[in-house]
Formats: structure tokens, sequence, C-alpha cells
């Protein structure tokens, strides 16, 4: 093994192992360059439109559910606030007519209770009457019964007129 | 079979005669037209990899496509910290495809363009230009030269020779770690090949004439040395390479 010949080319047709070559050296430089551009076309720009397009999908997604779960919230809301309202009403019905009701009873036990008072003055008033016809009446019985009684007792014949006034006068001081 | 070893530099396939001075003629070398081949392989396969992209439902091919990109820039926004230097990513990118792909198409026989200190050196410049460029941009002209006499005026030829090293040590860490693994490849073939001619030249006759020109041993052991020397090597110096790009332009853009 010659260790010379690893260090060093021989043959015609090689370059140095360690050299600079200017030529090699620029083509290099400019190879870069255009493998980066080739690179930033190739890959870079459509992977990275197609990421970027991929986001907005997403966030549109996310986007949009979020408006839905808005709605259906608001939904919600008008649905309970419209529940609400009909129990109220409910409530109001049941309660006017609970209130109507009341009051048509009550106008019912009035009359009631008014006709009863009728009846009870007429009957009142119509016990006063025969109570009256029959003081009268008695008061006939007892005129005709104290002449009677009268007559007899003081045996003497007086004018039945006279009679009878005097009679009056007295049961008048009795009645009074 | 040659009982020499020799490890040459890259082919010379034809001469153009420039006339220049200093660049010399130019030389289609096995480094350019290998390096032309690793450009046409990267590009079509970002070509191939990115064919039918969809949004949604991708393909296998499409998920490794936008893991390559996803990896390139996260690579370069974990290293510079933000997304400031976005506009490096189809640089850095590029640099270690292009180095990568170089490192391992050793592999199919055929000559790194990685193993001529040429092509390095390219790369190291460019990246120093880039580094060199930021400070400026950063601190200005006056504020990039007075870096240089920090901590103390004295300390100038110093800071010279470090920033100066920057670009050759990248170059020189790269191409030698390739052009080792060139070596040792070259080397280990060598050995095996004349073990196998020694192991088998003890047959007798014909049958061991024939039997120890072929390189018998060759087959298996190199591809076990191959995983360092080719896979690992290679891929860790792209990396490091790219790594250190990286960090020195984010470097230079803080205020120093």
């Amino acid at each position: 093994m010659q260790l010379q010949a690893l260090m060093m080319l021989s043959a015609e047709n090689t370059q140095e192992l360690v050299t600079l070559v200017p030529w090699t050296f620029i083509a290099t430089i400019i190879n870069l360059f255009i493998q980066m551009f080739l690179i930033k076309k190739f890959l870079f720009k459509p992977i990275n439109d197609i990421l970027e397009k991929r986001k907005n999908l997403a966030d549109k997604t996310i986007r949009e559910a979020r408006e839905a779960k808005e709605e259906a919230d608001s939904l919600k809301d008008q649905y309970e606030d419209s529940l609400t309202s009909a129990h109220a009403e409910a409530a109001k019905i049941v309660s006017d007519a609970q209130k109507e009701a009341q009051s048509k009873a009550d106008a019912l036990v009035k009359e009631a209770q008014e006709e009863a008072a009728g009846i009870k003055a007429r009957a009142a008033a119509d016990i006063e009457q025969e109570r009256k016809k029959a003081v009268n009446e008695a008061k006939d019985e007892i005129g005709s019964l104290a002449m009677d009684i009268a007559g007899k007792v003081v045996e003497k014949e007086i004018n039945e007129a006279d009679h009878k006034k005097l009679i009056d006068e007295f049961i008048n001081q009795v009645g009074a | 079979m040659s009982n020499d070893f020799s490890v040459v530099g890259p082919k010379i396939y034809y001469t153009i005669h420039t006339g220049i001075p200093i660049l010399g003629d130019f030389n289609i070398t096995e480094t350019l037209i290998v390096s032309w081949l690793v450009m046409i392989i990267i590009t079509g396969l970002c070509i191939f990899l990115t064919r039918d992209l969809r949004i949604e439902n991708i393909s296998k091919r499409q998920a490794f496509a936008e893991m390559l990109v996803e990896m390139g820039n996260n690579f370069v926004r974990n290293n510079t910290g933000g997304n400031k230097f976005d506009k490096l990513i189809p640089f850095v990118s590029a640099l270690f495809a292009t180095s990568v792909i170089s490192n391992l198409i050793s592999l199919v026989g055929l000559r790194s363009p990685t193993a001529d200190l040429s092509t390095e050196a390219g790369w190291a410049v460019v990246v120093f230009i880039m580094i060199t460029a930021t400070k400026i941009k950063t601190n200005g002209v006056g504020g990039y030269l007075k870096g240089f006499t920090t901590p103390i005026a004295v300390m100038t030829p110093f800071n010279i020779l470090s920033e100066l090293a920057t670009p050759v040590s990248m170059a020189c860490r790269h191409f030698g770690n390739i052009l080792s693994g060139v070596v040792i490849d070259g080397l280990i073939y060598w050995a095996l090949g004349l073990a196998s001619a020694a192991l088998f030249g003890l047959i007798p006759g014909v049958v061991g004439n024939f039997l120890s020109n072929i390189p018998i041993l060759s087959v298996g052991i190199p591809a076990i040395t191959g995983v360092y020397f080719d896979w690992f090597s290679g891929c860790m110096q792209a990396f490091i390479f790219c790594m250190l790009t990286v960090m020195y332009i984010a470097n230079a853009a803080e205020e120093g």
C-alpha cells in the first residue's frame, strides 16, 4: 500500500483529492440556489397552500358549528320564554275562571239571602197583620162581652151607641 | 487484483478551455455530474410527492410531503425562535436535501459531490455571506465593524480569525467526514478483496485462480460499516451543517 497514493492523484483524468476548483465552487453555489428555487416551487409552495386551505376549512367548520350552537341556544331561549308565558296565561285563565265562579256564587248567595230576607219580612208582616186582626177581633169580642157584663152588672139599659163609646174608652185605656 | 490502494479525486470527464485567468479551465467533473443528478432526484421527488394534492382524505404520499414541509418549518422556527426567518426555510431545506442525497448517493457506487471540497466551500461561503449580511442588517455597518473590537480592541485580529474560521470549519468538517467515509469504504473493500484473494488462492488449480479474482468477502461486511460511515455520518453532517447555518444566522440577528 502506498500512502502517497492516498494523498495524491496520479491519473491524468482526475482532479486533486483535496482542492478548491473555482468553477466547481461557483457551479455549486448556483446549483444550491437553483435547488432552493425548485424546492420552494415544487414542494413548499403547493404543500403550504394545501395546509393553509385545510386550516381555513377547519376554521370555517368550527365557526359554523359555533354559529349553529348559538342559533340553537337562542331558539331554546325563545321556546323557554314562550313556554313560560303559556304557563302564565294558563294560570291567569284558571284564576279568572275561579274569580268569576266565586263572584257568581257570591251573587247567588246574596240573592238567596235577600229573597230569604224578603220572605221573612213578608211573613213577619203577615204575622203582624194577623196579630192585629186577632187583637181587633178580640177587642170586638171583649167589647161585646164587656157590654153584656156591664149591662148585666148595672142592670141599666144604656143606649147602644153610648155604651160602645164607653167601652172603647175603656179598652183604649186598657190597651195603652 | 491490484495490491496498491489509492483514493483519487473526482474524475474529470471533459475540460472546457475558458482562458480566464484565476478561474482557469472549466472541468466537467464527477462532482458536477453527480450533483446535477442529485438535483434531478430531489426535484423529481418534490414533484412526485406533491402530485394530486387534496385537502381531505390525503394519500400517504401527501402525508409524507406534508411531514417533510412541517419538519423544515419546525426546524427553522424552533432554532430561531419565531417566524422571523421563514424566508430561510427553503434555503435550509435545499441545503439539507442536497447534502443528504449527495452523501447517500455514494451507496449506489457514485462518487458523492460532497467528497469534493469545492462543494462544501461553496455552501459555506453562501452561509458566511448570509451571516455577515444579517449582522450588518441588525447592527449597521458601524456596529458590525465595532463588534470585532469587543471585548477589547486587542482582540480584533482574533475576532477576525474566528469570524473567518466559521465557514472554513463548516466546510472542512463536512468534507472531512464524507471523505473519511470514502477512504474507509475504499480501504475496507480493498482489504476484503485482498483477503478473499488470499483465502481462495489457497484452493489449487483453475477453481482457485478463478475464485481469487472475485472479492467474495466484500459482500456483507461493508454493508455493516456503511451504516455508520455512509448513513449515520451522511445524515449527521447534513444535519450539523444546516443546524449551524440556522444557529449562526439566528445569533447574527441578535443585537450584539
